[in-house]
């Protein structure tokens, strides 16, 4: 699938910085350097390799309240910002080829004021722009990096998710690690998640795979919406293409039935392993809607009835029926990969701590206007449920079904503003 | 007989890719007319037989599919060929329909381009001729999941409305094992096109002299006149190699026909027996079979009369009905005796309705998701008393 990156924010464009990274490192081309990044702040980040100069937008530098520092954590003043220079974003982007990919996936860390701020404004605006999927891929903070950062990404989610055809999340709980440093090696891990799913079925490798994974499959696997998760396993082999006679002795020493039970095997465990490892954000697997999953590596080594039962284990294990699965063979590579992206996941327990969080920093934060006429008891509640909620972890997430009858008008507005953006 | 053979979708454009393969290697010349219609662009790249100006891409404008297949949506794949209906027939134009006998459709049910895209091209073809129009269809296995089960279950439906016959292709049957996924496809493939191509190819010169039990064309246009879905059997055997020159060959190969050699009798009937026994295409009840016609194919030295006329009475019996056929196609080089047998309409296949309870399940589910999936999104990214305001 042909995808323009936009980066946003610092971390957003370190992370299309890392994406394009791995797109080169793995011989695949699926952005073909098709990417924009953007951040508020008087002096542009260094140490971006993948991404040109001219490929980099300074936002808000005429803006008045903007300092050397950006918006100094303020969420408001980066979307102000963002709102204020989209001329400037739209003239920016017309240096990529939207029209030439299938989808736009903007990269942003949710949990900082210019993800979230600046990183919704722009959400909005390309989905307005484009007919492609819009695409989110956004970060969200951990534990440590503080409440304000958990009420960015709660207040994010809610304008993203809604407007972005699907938001594929990554919590730096699970995978932390100092975004502030470029070689940070979680990041490397996602955009290697990022990079197989997506270059899956680009026509970048001398042999054809039976069922490719084209950009349609992805499409249709993310169109339910709403939040997706990536898991990813890999495994080392011996890559197919090694000379002749190095294939003949291959071929005839893997011809065994013993040989080809570990094959599958080796394919099986793969795929599980890759659903139940680390997921980019923790969710349970069968609230997913749809699910896609690609195998990945010398053609030698996809074992047919591996995958065949693998795709089966993943209909049982997602509790869905709309799974699609694809090989991408690769002869010359020396691993084995397989990538699920599990769509539309609606038990994220680590997304209803960052509401909890969210909701205490709010309720603490002084002269806070009320929303609405509840508004000081529904702070009450949430309050005394965060209190609840502190010493016992994400697991108790659960709670979330047992939502009392009375907001129900509140999740019909809400209703019909999702309605509205998925139009 | 003479076919033009269109392969829509992925399976369908790999499967008719092998049947021009297995008439390469077999010096046969059924497919006089070929076409692979696809929407995805990579998957139009793979034929290794079929050329290039006969690979037909639909969809490439539609915002959907974009060159990019469908995804596995049934809905996109007949939306798609519906709107490219033009394109598809510019593409027939070319097709001499009066140096074939009939068209046939190969397409895989259990994806989008195939499963919605083949009942469109089948339309559009019954429209523009009169010559019978067959579908090869392949039924997704167990294994492939609810959605591909779905798919198929509502396009075996269009199909088997839509055309003359409907010849049936269970993967569940066929599943390979031990072997890698390329190498999986691969086989099923070949064996399929050796069942397609033996069958269907006899008669394809309709040249009456050859022998008088020379199947032609007309006798299997015939027994797929029944409509409805079909199997094919199949069975072959090598030849013993005469180092005989051609001439000598020839002549004492008529000598041979007359002689009627008990062997050689005994020889095809238990061919054509093993071919009925085999494992079908679509596995069904042999005797639920309205009409049957057995082609045996190979080396004239190898054909006997008799054996025809036993082949003829056990097959009756077997299916249980009057309308047998069993012929010869002579293939004087040919170091293969084969037998390929088609069942056709046959009415207990238990795999249909395996196929149609997995659908019905998997129809439930996807509809039960979709209904909730709104208000589980909502629930999702909003805290319990919706104090959270959005950004924007």
């Amino acid at each position: 699938m042909k995808l323009a990156l936009v980066g946003v924010g610092a971390v957003g464009s370190r992370m299309v910085d890392r994406i394009l990274e791995v797109e080169a490192d793995t011989g695949r081309a699926f952005t073909r350097g098709n990417a924009l990044v953007c951040d508020i702040a008087r002096t542009p980040a260094d140490g971006f390799d993948a991404v040109p100069e001219d490929q980099r937008v300074l936002l808000g530098d005429t803006h008045e309240r903007v300092t050397a520092e950006g918006v100094e954590g303020d969420l408001e003043l980066a979307a102000d910002v963002a709102g204020a220079d989209l001329p400037e974003f739209r003239r920016a982007l017309d240096s990529l080829a939207i029209h030439e990919s299938d989808g736009v996936l903007l990269v942003a860390d949710l949990g900082s004021a210019t993800g979230s701020g600046a990183g919704s404004v722009l959400v909005e605006e390309l989905q307005g722009l484009y007919d492609e999927p819009l695409y989110v891929l956004g970060a969200l903070p951990a534990d440590d990096d503080g409440g304000t950062a958990a009420l960015n990404a709660a207040r994010a989610l809610r304008s993203v998710v809604p407007t972005a055809d699907s938001t594929l999340a990554f919590d730096r709980e699970t995978w932390p690690g100092d975004p502030e440093r470029d070689d940070d090696p979680e990041i490397r891990a996602l955009a290697t998640r990022v990079a197989t799913l997506f270059a899956a079925g680009e026509l970048d490798s001398p042999v054809v795979a039976e069922n490719a994974m084209d950009s349609s499959d992805l499409i249709r696997t993310l169109e339910p919406g709403g939040v997706s998760s990536i898991g990813y396993a890999s495994t080392d082999v011996e890559p197919d293409e090694r000379g002749f006679l190095g294939r003949l002795l291959a071929w005839f020493s893997r011809s065994t039935d013993d040989d080809e039970a570990t094959d599958a095997a080796k394919v099986k465990s793969l795929v599980q392993r890759a659903a139940n490892t680390r997921l980019t954000i923790p969710c349970e697997v069968s609230s997913a809607e749809r699910a896609l999953v690609v195998l990945s590596g010398p053609p030698s080594e996809l074992s047919r009835r591996g995958f065949e039962s693998a795709r089966q284990w993943l209909e049982a294990e997602a509790d869905t029926v709309e799974i699609l699965a694809g090989d991408d063979p690769r002869p010359r590579s020396s691993t084995l990969e397989a990538v699920v992206i599990f769509s539309n996941v609606t038990d994220v327990p680590r997304i209803d701590t960052l509401q909890r969080r969210a909701l205490d920093v709010q309720a603490a934060r002084e002269g806070e206007p009320a929303s609405d006429d509840d508004a000081d008891d529904a702070r009450a509640d949430a309050a005394s449920e965060t209190r609840d909620a502190d010493g016992v972890d994400a697991a108790d997430s659960d709670s979330g079904a047992g939502d009392a009858s009375d907001d129900a008008p509140l999740i019909e507005d809400a209703e019909a503003v999702a309605d509205d953006a998925s139009e | 007989m003479k076919l033009a053979t269109i392969g829509v979708g992925n399976a369908g454009s790999k499967i008719v890719d092998r049947m021009l393969e297995f008439e390469s290697r077999t010096d046969r010349n059924l497919c006089r007319h070929v076409h692979a219609i696809n929407t995805a662009r990579t998957d139009l790249a793979k034929p290794d037989y079929i050329p290039e100006e006969r690979r037909v891409l639909i969809g490439d404008t539609n915002q959907k599919a974009k060159g990019h297949g469908v995804g596995g949506d049934v809905e996109i794949g007949a939306e798609v060929a519906k709107a490219d209906l033009d394109e598809i027939r510019r593409a027939f134009d070319d097709v001499e329909i009066h140096t074939v006998d009939a068209i046939l459709v190969v397409a895989g049910l259990g994806g989008g381009s195939g499963s919605g895209g083949g009942p469109v091209v089948i339309d559009a073809l019954q429209e523009m001729y009169d010559e019978p129009v067959y579908a090869l269809g392949v039924l997704p296995g167990e294994y492939e999941g609810g959605r591909p089960a779905l798919n198929a279950a509502r396009s075996l439906q269009s199909f088997v409305s839509k055309v003359d016959n409907f010849i049936g292709f269970d993967n569940d049957a066929w599943r390979a094992r031990e072997q890698t996924i390329e190498e999986g496809y691969e086989q099923m493939n070949r064996e399929l096109a050796a069942r397609l191509v033996t069958l269907l190819a006899a008669g394809e010169t309709d040249d009456s002299d050859v022998a008088e039990n020379a199947m032609d064309s007309s006798d299997i246009i015939r027994t797929l006149d029944t409509g409805g879905v079909s199997s094919i059997g199949y069975a072959a055997t090598q030849v013993e190699d005469t180092s005989e020159g051609l001439l000598d060959r020839w002549s004492s190969d008529s000598q041979r026909v007359n002689r009627d050699d008990g062997s050689q009798a005994t020889k095809i009937k238990g061919l054509v027996r093993r071919a009925v026994n085999s494992r079908l295409t679509l596995p069904g009840e042999v005797s639920s079979a309205d009409r049957a016609l057995a082609v045996i194919s190979g080396p004239p030295s190898e054909f006997s009369r008799k054996g025809i006329e036993s082949a003829r009475q056990w097959l009756e019996q077997e299916a249980d009905t009057v309308e047998v056929l069993v012929g010869d196609d002579p293939r004087e080089n040919s170091p293969r005796l084969s037998a390929a047998v088609l069942l056709s309409n046959v009415t207990e296949a238990p795999r249909i309705d395996q196929i149609q309870n997995q659908a019905v399940d998997a129809q439930e589910k996807i509809a039960e998701q979709e209904a909730v999936r709104e208000e589980q999104i909502n629930d999702l990214i909003t805290d319990d008393n919706n104090d959270l305001d959005p950004v924007v």
